[in-house]
């Protein structure tokens, strides 16, 4: 049997500004755009361990320090944080819980997310920091 | 589950780490928070790799699919390849520099 099909298959070209368009697109490429800042974040902080490991922490003390990395963990601390808060939305848009006749709204979903987030932080705090 | 890591653990390892420590912020007096994530053997280990080794998937994972979405479909076999095995050695990694400063890690409280 051929494969051949009956017509062109029409597949609409896309540059790499697609996402400038439209607003949607483009708040969906800056949330996608927070990987890149969550990547590096995790691969420098492998190399600061890979330092405490070897017996060198004051490199890793030193590297912490550097003004670059301060301010790179400042944005990647922001765009961490606006991952976390368009994700907590989404799970409300996209998973409604029902309580009887009523179903939740994504910013209550928010909400509940961000008390929890605040829970989680302080106790990662509380537990391996201060105590 | 690296979204879900990234989302409630990363932030709070961020700003201990790289913001409060070094500026000199709450909570961190004194010690470094690593070597306190470390003193505290099996909760603050395992609170670390779960950390480093979930955001570490989900951020690698998520900006190679980003850059075939930027243009680059065309080496998108070569693009994951590269990725699976950043994370990969990443994660091993973690494991091994981890278990290198706590030997002791999986011995009982």
């Amino acid at each position: 049997m051929s494969k051949e099909k009956p017509f062109p298959e029409y597949r609409r070209k896309l540059g790499p500004g697609w996402w400038l368009s439209n607003s949607h697109f483009t708040q969906y490429m800056i949330r996608e755009w927070t990987s890149f800042f969550v990547a590096v974040f995790s691969l420098i902080y492998i190399y600061e361990l890979s330092l405490f490991a070897s017996g060198a922490r004051d490199s890793a003390l030193t590297l912490m320090r550097n003004p670059g990395i301060i301010a790179f963990n400042v944005l990647a601390l922001l765009f961490t944080l606006y991952h976390a808060l368009t994700w907590f939305y989404l799970i409300g848009k996209v998973q409604p819980i029902k309580f009887g006749k009523t179903t939740s709204k994504p910013w209550q979903a928010l909400l509940v997310n961000i008390v929890l987030l605040l829970i989680i932080s302080y106790a990662v705090i509380q537990i391996l920091v201060l105590r | 589950m690296g979204g879900f890591i990234a989302a409630f653990l990363l932030p709070v390892l961020i700003y201990l780490v790289g913001i409060a420590y070094p500026l000199g912020l709450w909570p961190v007096t004194g010690t470094d928070p690593t070597t306190s994530f470390l003193e505290h053997h099996h909760l603050g280990t395992l609170f670390l790799f779960v950390t480093v080794a979930g955001s570490l998937y989900h951020g690698i994972f998520r900006f190679q699919s980003t850059l075939t979405e930027l243009g680059l479909a065309r080496v998108k076999r070569a693009l994951e390849a590269i990725g699976y095995l950043v994370i990969i050695i990443g994660i091993l990694a973690t494991a091994v520099y981890l278990l290198q400063y706590n030997p002791g890690f999986f011995s009982l409280p």
